[in-house]
């Protein structure tokens, strides 16, 4: 259990005065209309929601897994963190496709994107999976709060959840994305402040940077300082397969939307920026700073590694990056440790409580239920969603321990069979409504039956996680491009109205020879 | 013609370009060389920095190639912006829906 001075304490009452201080400030910003509750007016400089997309992607949970699989395979684990690089290909060219739309969500895209039934059906879909979603991160990330404060204090995990959960729900209460992302700003400073001043500890009493290198050779661990160190090509829990795997999906994903789970949370940065030119330079920025965040923590849990190079069980050893915090920094930058821990907390459960609530009020209340609704309601019903999914996510935190599994294997599927499909739909004039609803109603049953039936009954061995992607990717295809050359084209009206707006990559010659007809693009002309 | 261009009209800007799928390659292998130039410098080894600076070299140079349609693009689309947010609201409430 740890020890807190009145100045840890000291730290820790500010932070938090300071983050439900933000939601007192921005009230009045935040109730103007629907557009402010839920995108800030669509008026912010790159760098806001730059801040929030790495603070809203540094979670309590992230320096356990990272230091797990630092610890397990030395700096070639950091490839592991390196999903959040399909920002790189994003930012240019899907940033700022969706940008362009002007779409509140992915939701509300399918309905610019694709016309008529089947783009109101994945409407529906998109907005209810994605409340369950966001209730479901909410209720993940908040019980990792409740397991640091039982570590750290002894409390009951259930304490940890609903206490700092509570707390923020006020500023999102108030203030809505306004809150949200000044909070954003304020706590992305302070976690990476954090970060950069216990690694940098960590690796001080480790013996330094050249001690940490002669320590790995000293235990024959040299390897761990190569981030291309693999168990071979095919061979192994870690092979270059893996590695090959993870990049196509990361960079390639880039040119789609939905290709990774955190596609969802930037797609709301993406509109709340000012221009497309912010919209793009946030998420390049935001995902910049993750990408090095990642780096520093991987050499605090190498210098980690040296010190203690003998722990076989993965939650002993996930803590790793912690107890550096914990164990070497002196009393009274505890508590700035802990109200760092709290900002990276804090950032998390804002964003997922507003990004629930804007699902929730936009794609289905609005659109569904009362398309009449005046801002005012709107608002109310913001606010009330976002309260009942803080509810649903103590529900859900508590019976984690249960439904992990489930839920992991849920995001699995969200992410195999429906990765080339997401791509399809951004890239492929020719790619319908019908062809995508396919795509997820096929992988729902595939995913099953590749990942957890087949090889139950020895009908095919079982895969490694990679191979499952590629074989997921083909049977779905297998399945969706009949379905979708099966059925009728979208509305050529409706496509072209799309084109012209967004401008979308890819194969879309036919749309675009339609819109020179009817004279609704500009002749290009050259300027050197 | 230049190999990079740096004006642009908003139409041009509009267009898929040369330009953009050179910055479609450098981003990720800015990314990447940030990555690992970052960890191993911190142990201050030699080819952490040479890295590093590789991966500060590459954000610079993918930023001097989009920056200036970028900025064209978003110059062009916002004077449009208003009338398609108008669109947006009338889908909402099933005024466009035939």
């Amino acid at each position: 259990m740890v020890q807190f001075v009145f100045l840890d304490w000291l730290w820790i009452v500010f932070f938090l005065a300071l983050m439900i201080g933000c939601g007192v400030l921005f009230y009045r910003l935040g109730k103007r209309s629907e557009s402010d509750f839920f995108l800030a007016g669509r008026g912010l400089p790159w760098w806001l929601p730059a801040s929030s997309v790495y603070a809203t992607h540094t979670a309590t949970d992230t320096p356990m897994w990272i230091t797990g699989v630092i610890y397990q395979h030395g700096l070639a684990g950091i490839w592991y963190t390196f999903f959040s690089a399909w920002c790189a290909i994003s930012a240019f060219v899907s940033t700022r496709i969706f940008r362009r739309s002007l779409a509140y969500t992915q939701a509300e895209w399918q309905s610019l994107r694709f016309g008529g039934l089947g783009s109101e059906l994945l409407r529906g879909w998109l907005a209810g999976w994605q409340v369950f979603m966001n209730m479901f991160i909410l209720g993940w990330v908040g019980i990792a709060m409740g397991k640091v404060c039982n570590y750290m204090f002894d409390w009951p995990v259930w304490v940890g959840l609903i206490c700092f959960s509570s707390i923020c729900a006020i500023y999102v209460l108030s203030a809505g994305y306004w809150g949200v992302i000044m909070a954003d700003f304020q706590q992305g400073i302070i976690a990476f402040a954090a970060i950069i001043i216990v690694s940098v500890w960590g690796v001080i009493a480790a013996g330094g940077p050249q001690a940490i290198v002669t320590g790995l050779a000293d235990l024959g661990q040299s390897w761990r300082l190569n981030p291309f160190h693999f168990s071979g090509w095919l061979s192994g829990d870690f092979p270059g397969a893996w590695f090959i795997t993870m990049l196509v999906i990361a960079l390639i994903g880039g040119f789609g939307m939905g290709t990774s789970i955190d596609w969802y949370a930037e797609a709301q940065r993406i509109q709340s920026a000012r221009t497309v030119r912010d919209a793009s330079y946030s998420i390049w920025w935001g995902t910049a700073l993750v990408v090095v965040r990642n780096s520093i923590w991987a050499a605090a849990i190498l210098g980690f590694f040296v010190l203690f190079p003998n722990i076989q069980e993965a939650s002993e050893y996930e803590l790793g990056w912690f107890r550096l915090g914990l164990d070497f920094l002196p009393a009274g930058l505890l508590g700035f440790f802990f109200a760092a821990i709290l900002a990276i907390h804090l950032s998390t459960i804002s964003t997922h409580l507003n990004l629930g609530g804007m699902y929730a009020t936009r794609d289905i209340y609005h659109h569904y239920i009362n398309p009449e609704a005046p801002e005012k309601r709107l608002i109310w019903v913001g606010r009330f969603t976002t309260l009942l999914l803080l509810l649903g996510s103590f529900v859900f935190g508590l019976m984690m321990e249960e439904i992990t599994k489930w839920l992991i294997f849920a995001l699995w599927i969200m992410a195999a069979g429906v990765w080339l499909p997401n791509i399809l739909q951004v890239i492929w004039w020719r790619f319908n409504a019908w062809g995508y609803l396919s795509a997820w109603i096929a992988n729902l049953g595939l995913s099953w039956l590749v990942v957890w039936v087949l090889p139950a009954f020895r009908v095919i061995p079982e895969m490694p996680d990679y191979l499952q992607f590629w074989a997921l990717m083909v049977l779905t295809a297998l399945i969706y491009l009949p379905v979708t050359f099966l059925t009728r084209t979208e509305d050529m009206d409706h496509l072209v109205k799309y084109y012209v707006m967004s401008r979308p990559i890819g194969f879309w010659g036919p749309v675009r020879r339609e819109a020179e007809r009817r004279g609704l693009l500009e002749q290009v002309t050259h300027i050197e | 013609m230049a190999l990079i261009r740096r004006k642009w009209t908003p139409a041009a800007a509009d267009e898929w370009t040369r330009e953009d799928w050179i910055t479609i390659v450098l981003s990720p292998l800015a990314y990447i060389t940030l990555a690992i130039g970052v960890a191993l410098s911190i142990f201050l080894l030699k080819i952490g920095f040479i890295v590093l600076g590789a991966g500060v070299v590459l954000t610079a140079l993918m930023h001097w190639v989009i920056d200036p349609k970028l900025k064209t693009i978003s110059e062009d689309y916002e004077k449009k912006q208003k009338d398609y947010l108008e669109e947006l609201e009338k889908i909402i409430r099933w005024e466009e829906i035939k």
